[in-house]
C-alpha cells in the first residue's frame, strides 16, 4: 500500500529513556494521522517466553509530505471498525488511560467502541479538528470579514464572491468520492438536523431534515461552485484555497501549515470559522477531520509490549500536540497537554508556531465540543464505514446538485442502499439497531 | 492490343545507382517481349514502371501511342501476373476472377458471363467456387491468367510466373502460356531470369544488365550473335567461351568445338591448343573441360560434344581446339563489345 | 536425436550430473514452467478460486471466518443501483473505447508500417503510453484534467475559448468525465493494438494490394475489399486484448474520477473495490467481480480459437 511507512521501532528492547522516547514520539507525532495505526509486537530469536530483547512493528500512515500524503487520505480516515473481530480488546489500555487522564470524549469513545458488541477494538488517542478555512480578503469584499457563522450565510457570500470575480474565486465544498466531502456532507446534515443513524445504530437518513441539507447543497452548487466540486481528491479544496480559486473550504489546519511555510501571504489569508449553523435549534457540529486509533492485530505475539507502548504515547500528549503543529488534539481531558494548548495565553491563544495574528487559532479552542466521530449520534460500526468507504452521502448530494434526482428521491434511493448495507452487517452481529 | 513503348525510362531508389539507367525499348502489337537478366538488372522494376507500380525518376511510357505517364495503373489497361500470382486468400476463384470487373463497376450478369468465358479458355471452370489455397500451383497460374484476361486488357504483363512451379510442371506451363499469348494475340511483356524460359517464349528477347539495356532480337539473335561479352556469356548453358587472341575476344558456343590430337594448321577454322582437364558424360552430351593457352595465358574453356561423335582424346591428353570461322565472334578487349572480325 | 541414444550417452558416461539431468528434457520442460505454473496458480487460480468461494459467503475483510449464504449475496448485489450503473459502464466504455481504438490502431497500424524519415522516433512515441504502468499514465492523467491546475484549461484560457481562472471541469461534468474515462482507456490499448495492427498490415503480401491497383480498384475499394478483411482476424485479437484490458480495469476510473462525478463513471472494477476491500463488504465485493467472468470467458474461448486456428490465410 503506497504510502504506508513500516516504523520497525526497537523501542522497548532497550530501557527507554525521555530523550529516546521524545524523539521517537515526535517522529510518530508527526507521522501519526494514520487510522487505523496497526501495531504487531513480536519477538525476535528465542523463545517467546525468554524476554529477550523485542521489537515493536508499527505499521501506519507517513504524513512527512502532507501535501502529498493528502492523496491517500482514503486510506486512513475510514474507521477501523470492519477489523473489529480480529484485533486485540483494548479495554485495559483505556480504562488505564482513562484512569490517569479523565474519560474519553464521546466520539473518541464511539470511534474505539462498539457498543453492541461491548468491546474496545482499539485505541484512539488524538483527533484532528475540521474547522471552516476563508480567504478573508475575498469575504471582506462581500462585508464578511470575521467569516460565515451559519451555511445560509457561506452561500450568500461565496455566491457574491463568484459573480463579483466572475467565477474566478468559487464556493469550496466538494460533492465528490473522497472523504473531505464526505465529512462536509455529515457536517451539513448535523446541522440540519439529520444523521445516519441514531445512538442505537437505527438507520435515520430520511428525514426532512436530511432532504433539507440536500436541498441547500444543491442550491450552492448552482449559485456559488461549477462542476469541479465533482472531481476533487481530498487535495482539490486545499490546493483551490491556497491557489486562490476558492474563498472557502472545511478542512484540518494541515493546508494552513503548508502554505505558512511555501505561501506565507497566503496563510496570512486565511482565516478559521466554527461550524456553520443550519436548522435554527440545533447545535452545529463538525466531523473530526482525523482520528487517531492504534489496533492490535491478534496474530501480534507481544500484545503487552504494544499496550506498554500506547500507555507511553498518552503520557506525552504534549508532545505530539506540539510536535503536530497543534493538528491533533488529545482525546482525553486531563492529559499533559490540556493547559499548555486551551489554557489562557496556552497554544491556541498563541500559536507557537507564528501565525499572524498570533490568535487565528483561538476558533479551536472548544473543538472538543463541536467536534463528532463519523456515524454521529452513534457509533463507528463496519455499517458506517462502508457508507463512507462508498462515498453514499456525496453520491447522494451529487444526485441532487447535478439535477439527476429530486432531494427528496436521491434521499430516499440512498436510504434504500444504507438499510441494505446495515442489514448486511446486523447479519453478521456487528452493528446494533433494528431498522 | 497496343504497342508498348519505353523511351529512355530510369529510375533510381533514393541514392545509389539507378536501378533503371535510360532504356528505350518498345514492345510491338500482339508481340511477345522477354525481358531477360540476373537479378537486380532493373527487369522487374521495368515492368513495374510500365505497370504503374513505380514511378520513373526520368523518361517515358507509352501505350497505344498515348503516354501514360502520371496515370495510376487502373487507367492503363494492362493486366499483371505477379511471381506469387497474388491472388485474394479470403475470395473464391470466382471472385478473383471477377474482381477487375467489379472495380469497373460491370453489373452482375456480364460478368458471370465473362467469368465463364475466361476460366473456359484456361480450363479452370471446375475449380470456381474453390479459395485459392485448395489450388495446386499450375491452377493457380491460370486463375491469375483468368484473372488477367478478363477485363480484356491492351498489355498482358508477366513477372516470373513460372518460378514457383516445379521444375516438372515448368516445361508444360511454358507450353500453356506460349498457346494462350497465341491464341488471345494480346501484346505481352514477360519477365525472367530464365534463359530456356527467354528462349523458348519470346518472339524477341531484351536483355538487361545494370540498368541497361544489353541488347534486343530474337532469340537466334541473342544466342549466334551477341551483341557483347555480357550476352554472351549470360544465354546459353554452358555460356559462350571467351578466349583472348590478337587483342580482341574470340568467342564460340561450346557446342560449335570440334576437338582433334592436332588439327595442324587450318583456313577455314581457328585452332586453339589445349589440355583436357575432364570429361563429363551427361547423356546425350558430354562435357570436355579444357584449359586453352591464349595472349593472357590459360583460359578454362567447355567444349559440348554429342556423345554418338567419336572422341579421341581422354582426361589430361594435349588436344587441338577447332573452331570454324563463321561460328567465331569477336568482342572489344575493353569495352566487350561486338568488333567485326 | 532419439530416445535411446540420448540414454546411452548417459550410461557410457556413468556420472550422473547436474548438467546432464538439465540436457533431459522431461527434466527441464518442467523444471522452465514451474515458475509460470507458480505463479499462475498463487497469483492468478487461487485468488479466482477465492473470489468464487467469497461471493457465495458473507465474508468481510475483518474476519478470516465466514458462512455460506447462497445467492443471497448476488441478490442484493443485483438489487445495488450502483452496481447496476457500473455494469453498464462497463459495458458502453468499453465498448465505445475499443471502437475507437479499432478506427485509430488501424490509422497507425498504417503509420507505423509507412516508410518515412524518423519513422523509429514516431514508433517509439506510439508506443510510448503502452510500457507505462496504468497508475502512473492515469496520475499524469489526471493531473492533466486537475479542475485548478490542468495545462488544457491553460491553453484554453491563452487562447480566450475560456476566461482565464474559470476552468472547465474535465472530470466533473458527466459527458466530459465519461469521455474523459473512455478516452485514457482508449489511448492506453491503442499502442498494443497498433501494434498487432502493424505486423497483421506487414504480414499482407504488398502484391496483393499492388494487384488489386493494377486491376483496378482504388483506394477504398483496396482498403475495404482486400486490406481490411486480411487484417480482420488480427485485428479480432487486438480487440480481444483491449476488451480485457478495458473490461477488467479500475486504475483509470479509480485515478481519475474515483467513480464520479456521483456514480456516472463507476465501472465493476471500481465498485467491486469501495464495497470489498475499501467497505469490508468482501463477499459483495467479490459477486460484482464475478458478473465481469463471463465476459472474459467468452472472450478467451475466442482468443483460444483463434490461436488454434492456423488456416487463417
Amino acid at each position: 500500500m503506497p504510502g504506508v511507512d513500516k516504523v520497525g521501532a526497537d523501542l522497548l528492547a532497550r530501557k527507554v529513556t525521555r530523550r529516546d522516547f521524545v524523539k521517537t514520539g515526535s517522529l510518530l507525532a508527526l507521522g501519526a494521522t494514520s487510522f487505523p495505526t496497526i501495531l504487531a509486537a513480536c519477538s525476535t530469536g528465542g523463545s517467546p517466553s525468554k524476554s529477550g530483547p523485542k521489537t515493536l512493528k508499527i505499521l501506519q500512515w507517513s504524513h512527512f509530505v502532507p501535501d502529498y500524503d493528502k492523496w491517500f487520505d482514503p486510506w486512513v480516515k475510514a474507521p477501523p471498525s470492519q477489523y473489529e473481530q480480529s484485533t486485540v480488546d483494548m479495554s485495559d489500555v483505556v480504562k488505564q488511560v482513562e484512569k490517569k487522564y479523565g474519560k474519553q470524549l464521546d466520539f473518541a469513545r464511539l470511534t474505539n467502541f462498539n457498543p453492541h458488541t461491548n468491546r474496545y477494538f482499539g485505541f484512539t488517542y488524538s483527533f484532528a479538528p475540521d474547522p471552516g478555512d476563508y480567504r478573508q480578503s475575498f469575504f471582506q469584499q462581500v462585508g464578511m470579514a470575521n467569516g460565515p457563522t451559519s451555511w445560509e450565510e457561506m452561500l450568500t457570500a461565496t455566491a457574491q464572491i463568484k459573480s463579483k470575480t466572475k467565477g474566478a474565486v468559487r464556493g469550496g465544498i466538494g460533492f465528490s468520492p473522497e472523504p473531505d466531502s464526505n465529512m462536509a456532507a455529515r457536517a451539513l446534515i448535523w446541522s440540519f438536523g439529520g444523521s445516519e443513524q441514531d445512538a442505537d445504530s437505527n438507520v435515520t437518513i430520511n428525514s426532512d431534515a436530511v432532504v433539507g441539507a440536500v436541498d441547500y447543497m444543491a442550491r450552492l452548487f448552482k449559485q456559488a461552485e461549477t462542476a469541479e466540486v465533482f472531481s476533487w481528491n481530498a487535495a482539490s479544496n486545499n490546493q483551490g484555497l491556497v491557489a486562490g480559486s476558492l474563498s472557502f473550504i472545511l478542512n484540518s489546519i494541515s493546508a494552513y501549515r503548508t502554505a505558512q511555510a511555501s505561501k506565507p501571504d497566503v496563510a496570512k489569508d486565511i482565516f478559521f470559522s466554527k461550524p456553520l449553523s443550519g436548522a435554527s435549534g440545533v447545535k452545529p457540529l463538525a466531523s473530526e477531520h482525523v482520528i487517531q486509533t492504534y489496533i492490535i492485530p491478534k496474530f501480534s505475539k507481544s500484545q503487552d509490549v504494544a499496550k506498554e507502548f500506547l500507555l507511553y504515547l498518552a503520557d506525552h500528549a504534549s508532545d505530539f500536540v506540539y510536535q503536530s503543529k497543534l493538528y491533533e488534539f488529545p482525546v482525553n481531558p486531563n492529559t499533559n497537554a490540556q493547559d499548555k494548548l486551551y489554557g489562557q495565553g496556552g497554544w491556541l491563544d498563541s500559536d507557537p508556531y507564528k501565525s499572524d495574528p498570533a490568535s487565528k487559532l483561538q476558533v479551536l479552542k472548544d473543538a472538543t465540543t463541536w467536534s463528532v466521530n463519523v456515524g454521529y449520534p452513534g457509533p463507528a460500526s463496519p455499517a458506517i464505514g462502508e457508507i463512507f468507504d462508498k462515498n453514499l452521502l456525496p453520491s447522494m448530494m451529487a444526485a441532487a446538485a447535478r439535477g439527476q434526482k429530486s432531494p427528496k428521491q436521491a434521499v430516499a434511493d440512498t436510504e434504500t442502499q444504507i438499510k441494505a448495507i446495515f442489514a448486511s452487517w446486523r447479519q453478521k452481529g456487528l452493528v446494533g439497531g433494528t431498522k | 492490343m497496343a504497342e508498348v513503348e519505353v523511351r529512355d525510362i530510369r529510375k533510381s531508389f533514393g541514392g545509389g545507382s539507378a536501378a533503371v539507367d535510360g532504356i528505350s525499348l518498345t514492345c510491338g502489337n500482339g508481340e511477345y517481349l522477354v525481358l531477360l537478366g540476373p537479378s537486380g538488372c532493373g527487369k522487374t522494376t521495368l515492368l513495374r514502371m510500365i505497370a504503374g507500380l513505380e514511378h520513373p525518376t526520368g523518361g517515358d511510357i507509352l501505350i497505344g501511342g498515348r503516354s501514360v505517364r502520371g496515370l495510376p495503373p487502373r487507367a492503363r489497361k494492362i493486366a499483371m501476373v505477379f511471381q506469387s500470382y497474388a491472388l485474394y486468400p479470403h475470395k473464391k476463384v470466382e471472385q478473383n476472377i471477377s474482381f477487375p470487373l467489379e472495380a469497373q463497376g460491370m453489373s452482375r450478369e456480364e460478368r458471370i458471363e465473362k467469368v465463364k468465358w475466361a476460366s473456359g479458355l484456361l480450363g479452370i471452370g471446375h475449380l470456381l467456387q474453390r479459395k485459392p489455397r485448395q489450388l495446386s500451383g499450375g491452377e493457380r497460374q491460370r486463375v491469375a491468367l483468368a484473372r488477367a484476361l478478363v477485363r480484356e486488357p491492351q498489355v498482358f504483363l508477366l513477372d516470373e510466373p513460372l518460378s514457383n512451379l516445379d521444375a516438372k510442371l515448368r516445361a508444360s506451363a511454358r507450353l500453356e502460356l506460349k498457346q494462350f499469348q497465341q491464341r488471345v494475340g494480346i501484346s505481352t511483356i514477360y519477365v525472367t531470369h530464365d534463359q530456356v524460359e527467354a528462349m523458348g517464349l519470346g518472339d524477341r528477347i531484351a536483355v538487361l544488365n545494370q540498368g541497361r539495356l544489353q541488347q534486343v532480337g530474337t532469340p537466334e539473335e541473342i544466342y549466334h550473335r551477341p551483341a557483347n561479352t555480357f550476352v554472351a556469356t549470360f544465354v546459353g548453358s554452358p555460356p559462350m567461351n571467351l578466349v583472348s587472341r590478337d587483342g580482341k575476344l574470340v568467342g564460340f558456343r561450346p557446342e560449335n568445338i570440334e576437338l582433334e590430337k592436332t588439327a595442324g594448321s587450318r583456313d577455314d577454322a581457328a585452332v586453339f591448343h589445349s589440355r583436357v582437364l575432364r570429361i563429363e558424360n551427361l547423356g546425350a552430351d558430354r562435357y570436355v573441360y579444357l584449359r586453352v593457352q591464349d595472349d593472357k595465358g590459360d583460359t578454362n574453356i567447355i567444349a559440348k560434344l554429342p556423345i554418338d561423335h567419336p572422341l579421341h582424346v581422354a582426361a589430361d591428353d594435349d588436344a587441338d581446339v577447332i573452331v570454324r570461322k563463321r561460328h567465331l565472334r569477336m568482342f572489344d578487349r575493353d569495352s566487350g563489345e561486338e568488333t567485326a572480325a | 536425436m532419439s530416445e535411446p541414444a540420448a540414454r546411452r550417452t548417459v550410461i557410457i558416461d556413468e556420472t550422473v550430473r547436474v548438467h546432464h539431468l538439465l540436457d533431459r528434457e522431461e527434466v527441464l520442460g518442467p523444471l522452465m514452467l514451474a515458475p509460470l505454473l507458480i505463479y499462475l496458480v498463487a497469483l492468478v487460480g487461487l485468488p479466482l478460486l477465492f473470489v468464487f468461494i467469497y461471493s457465495f459467503s458473507d465474508a468481510t475483510t475483518g474476519s478470516d471466518t465466514f458462512n455460506f449464504v447462497g445467492l443471497e449475496t448476488f441478490q442484493k448485489t443485483i438489487a445495488d443501483p450502483v452496481f447496476q450503473v457500473a455494469l453498464r459502464n462497463t459495458v458502453v466504455f468499453t465498448v465505445i473505447a475499443q471502437a475507437v481504438v479499432i478506427v485509430l490502431a488501424t490509422i497507425l497500424g498504417f503509420v507505423l508500417s509507412a516508410n518515412f524519415r524518423g519513422k523509429w522516433f514516431v514508433r517509439f512515441l506510439i508506443l510510448l503510453p503502452w510500457t507505462t504502468p496504468v497508475a502512473l499514465s492515469a496520475l499524469a492523467w489526471l493531473w492533466m484534467l486537475d479542475s485548478l491546475f490542468s495545462p488544457f484549461n491553460w491553453i484554453l484560457g491563452q487562447v480566450h475559448l475560456i476566461d482565464q481562472g474559470t476552468p472547465v471541469a474535465w472530470l466533473g461534468q458527466d459527458s466530459l468525465a465519461v469521455a474523459s474515462v473512455v478516452a485514457l482507456q482508449a489511448w492506453r490499448t491503442l499502442p498494443l493494438a497498433a501494434v498487432i495492427l502493424m505486423a497483421g498490415l506487414t504480414s499482407i503480401p504488398p502484391e496483393l494490394n499492388e494487384q488489386a491497383e493494377v486491376d483496378g480498384a482504388g483506394f477504398w475499394r483496396r482498403f475495404f475489399d482486400i486490406t481490411m478483411p486480411l487484417l480482420a482476424p488480427i485485428m479480432m485479437v487486438a480487440i480481444l486484448f483491449g476488451i480485457v484490458a478495458t473490461f477488467t480495469d479500475m486504475a483509470a476510473v479509480y485515478i481519475l474520477t474515483r467513480g464520479g462525478p456521483g456514480d456516472a463513471t463507476q465501472v465493476l472494477g471500481s465498485w467491486s473495490f469501495y464495497t470489498g476491500i475499501q467497505g469490508g463488504s468482501l463477499a459483495q465485493g467479490a459477486a460484482i467481480g464475478i458478473f465481469m467472468f463471463p465476459v472474459l470467458l467468452g472472450v478467451c474461448i475466442l482468443m483460444l480459437r483463434r490461436a488454434s486456428r492456423t488456416d487463417a490465410f
